[in-house]
């Protein structure tokens, strides 16, 4: 492999149990730089395990993860996010009672750290996460606290964090989980529109939503990589087909 | 209004607090005013300390009069082992040592959460309380330590009472303003993201260990300041100063004035200290006022004073 193609992200053999139940029973992924790659599978499949291992809020049993070739997996959870690592967490994970602009302050803050302890917040902190809450469509919403916004403005606010993390790699906890019709399209065109240069890997039940923004899909079944190929790829494998598209597609 | 006219307040508020001993001489009970509004600006200085972890970090320390205790011994026993009564020395030692002390039991303890936090923070003041009450030797055991001297700064004598209070006042004055200037930075933003939501902090690529153990080393500088001038102020150090029931009060403080507030640690000193300072020499039951009126906070008004304040203002206003 020439140095060029290192991928962004290289998991090899991950294993993680829980006493005897076993959630990644050797996983092995590379995905490269800008790629978008979808990681579907049913219900205990091993996908929010192999988030968790990968954010390093879960120890792996077993196994490596590199990120642009550098071994991480001992880092810590808060040193990964500062080497381009962010999460959009499947179940909101704000901070409650701040306002919408005070929680994408407090994320746009990280790169400097917290030890400013006799200024001010800058104001272009400010106007810079005043900027990402119009990007994700919040525009006129920045005073109003995160535990006020409804569920589809809270998904916003959560994409407006990791954007304002400037990551390289973007962790997608299923980011359509129990929004209406309107918002998941909301929610798709806004990830879709994303540059390039970012890495998605991206956790999600709705096949739609996978077979739009994914460039490649892996599908995980029973802590295991069963199948791994482009979306037309997928939706064509037999085996996909039995443990998980067919049920998934019958009952859309 | 103008930004200029909430400046002017305050500085008028803070001209007649720290000259509270001669524009009052007149009183009859000016100099037991003046006591008593002392001891309320002092334990003001270590409730607001503690509010820093309470109120804004999210960490509800148990053991936080193990750093007041720590500051009043080492004020009082550097000043009379090196025979100074100068005021640098014996108020750095005493922010020297709490905070080491602080660097020590925070390291201990800013990874535990919930009842494990409280009852580590419990523990190791206890020790720390333990060791004040035994080393004889040092602190002067259960007898305390007597005869603690007051301080001098650059020819200035502290004395006298009305002088002592305005060294209390102006030291309060500083603290206050130094935990303003924290609370609005970056730094005192990032302690409330921890106190909301420890996970997401990690996730954002705050190292929140980090962050919470410099809170507590800065909360246990500033309660050690507390420490020594109540050990100044009353020329005597208990090993009680370093106990449970000095942790107590000033967490009673806290959630009487109002946690994550500047103003509610103040209202809390003030209202704790009056009752037990005033009340109780005109009725026998004072501590039990103390409690029925925490008990209502706690019932009644978790926010505290503060908060019922805040509430009545907005009622008023949208009316």
């Amino acid at each position: 492999m020439v140095a060029s193609e290192i991928p962004m992200i290289e998991i090899r053999d991950l294993r993680r149990a829980f006493g005897g139940v076993v959630a990644l029973d050797g996983v092995s992924l590379a995905i490269g730089e800008g790629e978008r790659r979808a990681i579907i599978g049913p219900n205990g499949a091993g996908k929010t395990t192999l988030f968790n291992v990968l954010t390093g809020e879960l120890p792996p049993s077993g196994g490596a993860v590199r990120l642009r070739g550098k071994d991480i997996t001992t880092l810590r959870p808060w040193q990964r996010a500062r080497l381009g690592l962010a999460r959009m967490y499947q179940r909101n994970e704000l901070f409650a009672p701040l306002s919408a602009r005070e929680n994408v302050a407090l994320s746009l803050g990280a790169r400097a750290g917290p030890y400013r302890p006799f200024v001010a917040r800058p104001r272009s902190d400010y106007l810079a996460a005043d900027q990402l809450l119009e990007e994700v469509g919040l525009l006129g919403r920045e005073h109003v606290a995160a535990q006020a916004l409804s569920h589809g403005e809270r998904r916003q606010l959560e994409l407006a964090l990791v954007l304002a993390q400037r990551p390289r790699v973007l962790l997608l906890d299923e980011p359509t989980a129990g929004m209406s019709p309107a918002e998941t399209a909301r929610i798709t065109e806004l990830i879709g529109g994303l540059g390039r240069a970012l890495t998605i890997l991206i956790v999600e039940h709705d096949m739609d939503v996978v077979f739009r923004l994914a460039d490649r899909v892996s599908v995980l079944h029973e802590g295991r990589v069963i199948a791994d190929g482009s979306a037309s790829e997928i939706r064509g494998d037999v085996r996909v087909n039995e443990v998980y598209l067919g049920k998934a597609l019958a009952v859309t | 209004m103008t930004r200029a006219a909430p400046l002017a307040v305050v500085l008028i508020a803070a001209a007649l607090l720290v000259t509270f001993p001669y524009w009052s001489a007149a009183w009859e009970s000016s100099r037991f005013a003046t006591t008593v509004l002392r001891d309320m600006l002092v334990f003001a200085i270590f409730a607001l300390s503690l509010d820093l972890l309470v109120g804004y970090a999210g960490m509800p320390s148990l053991g936080h009069a193990a750093f007041f205790g720590a500051g009043a011994y080492a004020a009082g026993i550097t000043g009379q082992r090196l025979a100074t009564d100068q005021l640098p020395v014996t108020l750095g030692a005493a922010a020297l040592v709490a905070a080491v002390l602080a660097l020590v039991i925070g390291a201990l303890v800013v990874r535990s959460e919930g009842i494990f936090f409280l009852m580590l923070t419990l523990a190791l003041a206890q020790i720390v309380f333990a060791i004040a009450f035994q080393w004889t030797a040092l602190t002067g055991g259960s007898n305390g330590l007597s005869g603690v001297g007051r301080p001098t700064l650059a020819g200035l004598d502290f004395s006298a009472p009305d002088r002592m209070y305005v060294l209390v006042a102006v030291t309060f004055l500083g603290v206050a303003l130094l935990l303003w200037s924290l609370v609005r930075s970056p730094y005192g933003r990032a302690l409330v993201g921890v106190r909301e939501n420890e996970r997401r902090m990690r996730a954002l690529g705050y190292d929140t260990a980090r962050l919470k153990l410099s809170a507590f080393v800065v909360a246990g500088a500033l309660a050690g300041i507390a420490g020594a001038l109540s050990a100044y102020s009353q020329r005597f150090v208990s090993p009680g100063d370093a106990g449970i029931g000095t942790s107590i009060q000033a967490f009673v403080m806290v959630l009487i004035g109002g946690a994550g507030t500047l103003l509610g640690p103040v209202l809390g000193a003030g209202v704790v200290m009056y009752i037990q300072r005033v009340l109780s020499s005109a009725i026998g039951v004072s501590e039990t006022v103390l409690g029925l009126v925490f008990i209502a906070f706690v019932l009644l008004a978790r926010q505290g004073m503060v908060g019922v304040g805040r509430a009545a203002w907005s009622r008023a206003r949208s009316r």
